[in-house]
């Protein structure tokens, strides 16, 4: 993949995504943003994560891809109002805190998200 | 008495946030409906128990599509009322030989099963929480909708005349697209496109599609609209003019 495919791929995701935590290299995590500038720097750093994203792969241990996703959601839920936005069919109502705290307290509610949360982070990998 | 073919039954119960799906519901129903469909709508204080039974036992529908809260073992329309248990076979009968879809909680793990145990021919639900967005009002964005355009294609495509399984690919590939909207598609910049995307994935993740994949609840829909050449229809429905300008000259 040359650094043009890198960038077509940086410019094809949301703005939100681009400064969450997604590819981990040496115990350290890179936003998509941080990937950009090393890819186009054309530093050691960004090659090993271009060669991640070529890959198709974000992350090393189970542990760290689930640290990284609850991180990810919370800085994703941090920002939002303090009113009701999520709700279920199971008639319960959440505030971006209350999904926070539940999926802090790792509730099953909470789980589901960390793990559905894994899985967006592959499918943002593999945006081509 | 055997269920009847192009007949539908719409539960859309609008009490405890079940309008941000009962109303794409009826949306989607309008937009796809059919000439010659037979086709109910059960709202608001209507969704309820006893005037679904009324609709099943005189209307005998092939498909009921039913949005309401639903657990394990217990499905609810307005007022959280129960309409369907798990352990109640006299419930479960009441979905014999239907394509019953249930847009609700956590149904597939118990009730769904028992429902096609029981006799129905394709039951579709979720095996865990259902996830929805309630950020805007209901109806009033593709924000709010979009969770249940992915879910009410299945609805879409069976008006349309496709087949249970055609109908649940269509829906697969519909939540694709949603999904796609909010990642990569013109929806990304939306202030809550990333909640958005994962609602669709979590949804999509935990969709539960059981029993027949060749049930066509409407057939002749699928005829009309899919099959015949419009040029045929035209030749075919100009025959009897064609006749009567004939006698008419003679």
């Amino acid at each position: 993949m040359s650094k043009e495919l890198v960038a077509r791929w940086f410019n094809k995701i949301s703005e939100a995504e681009k400064d969450l935590p997604l590819l981990l290299s040496d115990g350290y995590a890179y936003t998509p943003r941080m990937t950009y500038t090393e890819v186009m720097n054309e530093s050691a750093l960004g090659t090993k994560l271009q060669a991640l994203i070529e890959s198709g792969r974000f992350g090393t241990s189970t542990l760290e891809e689930q640290a990284i996703a609850k991180v990810r959601l919370q800085q994703i839920l941090a920002s939002k109002p303090d009113k009701p936005m999520f709700a279920t069919l199971s008639n319960k109502v959440f505030t971006a805190r209350e999904l926070m705290q539940e999926i802090e307290s790792g509730t099953e509610l909470g789980s589901q998200w960390v793990t559905n949360e894994i899985f967006h982070m592959t499918n943002i990998v593999r945006v081509r | 008495m055997p269920v009847l073919a192009n007949t539908f039954l719409f539960v859309e119960p609008d009490d405890n946030y079940l309008n941000f799906g009962s109303v794409p519901m009826h949306q989607i129903v309008e937009a796809n409906k059919q000439p010659g469909q037979d086709i109910t709508e059960l709202t608001g204080i209507d969704a309820n128990p006893d005037k679904i039974r009324q609709i099943l036992a005189t209307k005998n529908p092939m498909v009921c599509s039913m949005i309401g809260h639903g657990s394990e073992s217990v499905y609810t329309v307005q007022n959280l009322a129960p309409l369907l248990h798990a352990e109640n076979p006299e419930e479960l009968t009441l979905m014999k030989d239907r394509v019953v879809l249930l847009t609700s909680c956590l149904t597939a793990t118990t009730l769904g099963p028992a429902l096609i145990v029981a006799g129905a021919t394709v039951y579709a639900g979720y095996k865990k929480e259902f996830w929805f967005y309630t950020g805007d009002s209901p109806g009033s964005s593709r924000a709010v909708q979009s969770p249940f355009i992915a879910e009410f294609q299945l609805i879409a495509s069976l008006l349309r005349g496709k087949n249970t399984g055609e109908a649940r690919a269509d829906q697969l590939k519909k939540y694709d697209e949603e999904i796609a909207y909010w990642i990569t598609g013109e929806g990304k910049n939306h202030a809550d496109a990333s909640e958005l995307s994962r609602i669709l994935e979590l949804n999509k993740s935990i969709s539960v599609f059981l029993g027949e994949a060749s049930v066509s609840p409407s057939p002749q829909a699928g005829v009309l609209g899919a099959q015949i050449n419009p040029a045929i229809t035209f030749g075919v429905a100009s025959i009897p003019i064609a006749y009567m300008i004939y006698k008419a000259l003679a």
